[in-house]
């Protein structure tokens, strides 16, 4: 019978352990929060952001579109302006990411003079196709993010970013 | 790239692409009467970079902005910063200022000067295409740079 009794002795491990992982998972609870939030923050900004450019003046040449929303980084709240490349292809519009899929530079429609219907990096010579395609033997290894977009009482309006559709 | 370890952490495996340094040089007058122009061109000096660092991210290194009194020895500290940078990968380094006593000083190349534009006080479209039109003039210094250099 004694057998099935827990000692005193136990009695303090177990609660000890209990205790002790209550805290450490006190602990790590903030953390896993502090590293899993901004992933997520990310994700759920599919709302769109309304641009000033009208619908009406796109064309099917690429014009930079600008955009400023907020962007929480731990405690420090900051205005964020980004731009994509909008086009309209038939009646759809289309949005790119200007970020050059190399290192990360701006990249701009017509910059290099002798490819007037490229999109071109300036950092590193890199080249993509209107549609976002990279061009083989420049040092980009894949093709533009495109960005959700759509209309809004006649305006352009950019959503969430994600892998190109188009290529 | 920005000074940060996560960003460092990319520069390290590609020196060859990323081969411009970028330093900011701000003259810090704390007087009462420097102060707020100080704080105004030290944050169009900041704002600039900043944008200048997006456009071209994957080429530049933005260093932190050197801070430094107004008394401060500018041809010493410019042959401090570029004995440090000489013993790295860089291939241009550009340093960026608003403070004329750069001028005079014969150690440095590339400095590039120009006048601070108070924006602290301009509401945030206007400021947008100031900072802009400031980027715009400073781009061609640095792509002629890379093309007669490189
Ligand atoms: S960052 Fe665009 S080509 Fe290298």
């Amino acid at each position: 019978m004694s057998n099935n009794r827990v000692s005193r002795r136990q009695f303090l491990g177990y609660t000890l352990t209990g205790v002790g992982g209550f805290m450490a998972a006190g602990m790590l609870m903030p953390m896993v929060r502090f590293a899993v939030d901004p992933i997520l923050q990310q994700h759920d900004a599919g709302d769109y952001v309304l641009t000033d450019k009208a619908v009406a003046d796109i064309t099917e040449e690429p014009v930079r579109v600008d955009f400023t929303y907020e962007q929480v980084d731990a405690w420090y709240t900051s205005e964020v302006t980004n731009s994509a490349w909008v086009y309209k292809e038939g009646d759809k519009l289309i949005a790119l990411s200007p970020v050059c899929k190399h290192l990360g530079c701006t990249v701009n429609w017509g910059g290099d003079p002798e490819n007037p219907t490229q999109f071109f990096c300036p950092c590193h010579a890199g080249r993509y196709e209107k549609n976002g395609q990279n061009i083989a033997g420049t040092p980009p290894l894949g093709p533009l993010d495109e960005y959700q977009v759509q209309e809004q009482d006649g305006f352009v309006a950019i959503g969430a970013v994600r892998e190109n559709t188009l290529v | 790239m920005h000074f940060n370890s996560k960003d460092i952490d990319l520069y390290a495996g590609q020196k060859d692409y990323v081969d411009t340094a970028v330093v900011p040089l701000i003259e810090l007058d704390l007087t009462d009467t420097g102060m707020k122009a100080s704080a105004g061109a030290s944050e169009y000096l900041q704002s600039l970079t900043v944008i200048l660092e997006k456009q071209f991210k994957g080429r530049i290194l933005l260093l932190p902005p050197i801070s430094y009194a107004r008394a401060a020895d500018r041809s010493q500290l410019g042959q401090q910063l570029k004995k440090e940078l000489s013993e790295t990968a860089f291939k241009h380094v550009f340093y960026l200022t608003t403070d004329p006593k750069w001028r005079a000083v014969e150690e440095l190349d590339n400095v590039l000067w120009l006048p601070a534009i108070p924006t602290g006080d301009m509401d945030q479209s206007f400021k947008k295409s100031v900072m802009e039109d400031q980027l715009r003039q400073v781009l061609p210094l640095f792509t002629k740079e890379w093309t007669h250099h490189s």
